[in-house]
């Protein structure tokens, strides 16, 4: 299937400062994609030149097969939500949502009665005739986000639109940003530096670091098995142990850390890396165990215990190792039952040399 | 329930509300009670007489000079504001910030000059054999008569008001909220739509108040009706200045001077009003 928009090897510089390094990825037709990275990372000039409010210093993006690049953003039919949402303050809500409608030159009648379908569908269209400064924060949200899709267009560009709202209004407004957008099927790439809006909505995620992509693919795929050392730290959900490599198969990896031998069997790796080379192996807190005798064949690390933390169901146990350098174990509390977890005790972090994952350095 | 005033607020307030007292409000009260008054063998008489107000108002010049005054400063205020919007848009949106500190001294550097030694130096430029007519005279056409015309008077309005009016406008666009621009042009609105779609009306409070200052200024003024304008037609300020000078007609001179205020007050609060119409309280 043709992909909706392409980066084919854009680089965005500014002066000598690189804000994107050759960019190349595709946005398949009907998805919600997160672009996803903490500030600074290019993910936000990365939206910019899509909608045309930046121009790339270098190479081509292409919107349903076009090149698009040359285009003001005026003549793209890529309508962008902003993280201040822009409304503008002279106009009441109505005219804000008739606004590019109005643009596009349509008649006064068919303009108001659009324009009140997406009121209507937002669930604002008891506020129509209310100036901006008269709403809440969600009210605002709404109103921008019926602004933009009033045109209905293909793709629709959200740079960070919830961050400005407070906890449970972020939680409401991600399942209205999901339910919508499975609704229209318009494909939404939304800019976030949040873990939890981009995992929670998005098919598939996009995770930006220093103007480069680390790593496209399913939440799934990404917290399962992220790909660079970067993933793996930026997500947070993965011990890492880096060493070097003691032997190497296609059916296995044994590294050599400063906490002792980890290995890693059974799993996918496309090149094992040689023997004597510095490698990374990952494994999930929620994979790893906890137990006060070693388990045999198993990979067992000598740790101690440093703090715990329950949110709900689930006890996150903070532990050091003899070189002190902190995992951490995600586990429910029936799972705990029976283990001493008092500060200070010995015990053997454990999991199945199954679990591994290697990650390249980069 | 009342509050007091603090001792604090009184202490800040108190030497503003002194100065209004004596040279504003005094001085109008003083001018409404000179309304009244007569004059007789070229002296003044303290009465309450409406017969000034009666003469003047009876009169078709004062009506004339009313119109034209009205009409040249409003002429004036929409002609500076047009010429003025272009140059503070381009300094707001299109400088550097080093760019645009340096645009904003250029602009102040015109108040350094008395007012009247500026209009002196058009007429060098506006007379029959001034500059410019002799610049045209080279290339064959002319020469024009550009001096004592309305138009030298509105040369001379602009000279008056224009670096205040692109000061004043600069001050409101420049603090225009940048996404608001890019969120236009995003929704399909081009570069020239967005400034009549998205800058005005931004910029309405600023931009109303700027021209409503070159109405005020040009209402009042009599420089450059006098100067630049040859006194033909005649306007309020001229008319003042007449009065006074025939006789002694102080009292009818106050009439004047009383309804110029009445009609710049009339003016400054529709302006106001208008400027921030629909906007929230």
């Amino acid at each position: 299937m043709e992909p909706l928009v392409s980066f084919e090897g854009v680089i965005k510089r500014y002066g000598d400062f690189v804000a994107v390094k050759k960019m190349d990825f595709t946005i398949r037709k009907g998805e919600f994609l997160a672009i996803m990275g903490s500030s600074g990372c290019g993910k936000t000039t990365t939206l910019r030149m899509l909608a045309g409010l930046d121009a790339p210093t270098e190479g081509v993006i292409r919107l349903s097969g076009q090149p698009i690049d040359h285009l003001p953003t005026w003549a793209r039919d890529t309508p962008m939500v902003w993280q201040s949402l822009a409304l503008f303050p002279f106009l009441n809500v109505r005219e804000n949502v008739e606004f590019a409608l109005k643009m596009r030159g349509m008649g006064r009648a068919a303009r108001r009665q659009k324009a009140e379908h997406w009121l209507d569908r937002m669930q604002i269209l008891e506020f129509a005739d209310r100036n901006i400064a008269q709403l809440s924060g969600g009210q605002r949200q709404r109103v921008a986000l019926a602004r933009s899709l009033v045109v209905e267009p293909q793709i629709l560009l959200l740079d960070e639109p919830l961050s400005a709202l407070d906890a449970a209004l972020k939680v409401r407004m991600q399942s209205v940003l999901k339910t919508l957008q499975r609704e229209t099927g318009i494909t939404f790439v939304y800019v976030t530096h949040s873990q939890s809006e981009a995992f929670s909505m998005a098919d598939r995620v996009v995770i930006m670091s220093r103007g480069q992509i680390e790593q496209i693919g399913t939440p799934q795929e990404i917290y399962g098995t992220p790909r660079t050392r970067f993933v793996a730290d930026f997500l947070g959900s993965s011990n890492i142990f880096t060493g070097t490599v003691r032997h190497s198969s296609a059916q296995g990896v044994e590294v050599e850390t400063p906490d002792g031998p980890v290995t890693l069997t059974g799993g996918a790796f496309a090149a094992p890396p040689k023997a004597g080379e510095t490698a990374t192996l990952t494994v999930l807190d929620t994979k790893t165990q906890l137990g006060l005798v070693p388990p045999g064949g198993a990979n067992a690390i000598r740790v101690r215990v440093i703090g715990e933390e329950f949110v709900g169901a689930t006890a996150t146990i903070y532990l050091e190792t003899a070189q002190g350098r902190e995992i951490r174990v995600q586990k429910s509390h029936d799972e705990l039952a029976g283990l001493p977890l008092g500060i200070g005790q010995e015990l053997f972090a454990h999991w199945s040399p199954t679990d591994s994952h290697l990650v390249a350095e980069a | 329930m009342r509050r007091m005033p603090s001792l604090y607020g009184l202490t800040f307030s108190l030497p503003l509300l002194a100065w209004q007292l004596l040279f504003f409000v005094f001085p109008l009260v003083f001018l409404v009670a000179l309304s009244f008054w007569t004059v007789k063998n070229f002296t003044m008489q303290p009465g309450f007489d409406p017969v000034n107000w009666v003469t003047m108002f009876a009169r078709p010049v004062f009506w004339q000079a009313y119109g034209t005054t009205l009409a040249l400063a409003t002429m004036a205020a929409l002609v500076t504001s047009a010429l003025a919007l272009p140059c503070a848009y381009a300094v707001a949106f299109k400088l550097s910030p080093k760019g645009q500190r340096w645009a904003i001294f250029l602009m102040v550097i015109p108040f350094f000059t008395s007012y009247l030694v500026r209009v002196y130096s058009w007429q060098i430029f506006l007379s029959d054999a001034g500059i410019i007519n002799v610049l045209l005279g080279r290339l064959g056409l002319g020469p024009f008569h550009l001096l004592n015309t309305v138009f030298a008077t509105l040369v001379g309005y602009l000279t008056l008001c224009l670096p205040l009016v692109v000061l004043l406008q600069l001050f409101s666009l420049i603090f225009i909220d940048r996404t608001l621009i890019e969120a236009a042009h995003n929704l399909r609105c081009g570069r020239l739509r967005t400034v009549f779609e998205v800058v005005i009306p931004a910029g309405r409070v600023g931009l109303v108040i700027a021209a409503l200052f070159a109405f005020i200024l040009s209402f009042g003024d009599f420089v450059s009706p006098i100067y630049l304008g040859g006194g033909d037609p005649t306007t309020l300020s001229i008319l003042i200045t007449d009065t006074t000078k025939s006789g002694q007609q102080w009292p009818r001179a106050a009439v004047i001077a009383l309804t110029m205020i009445a009609t710049l007050m009339v003016v400054a609060f529709a302006a106001i009003r208008f400027a921030y119409k629909g906007r929230a309280k």
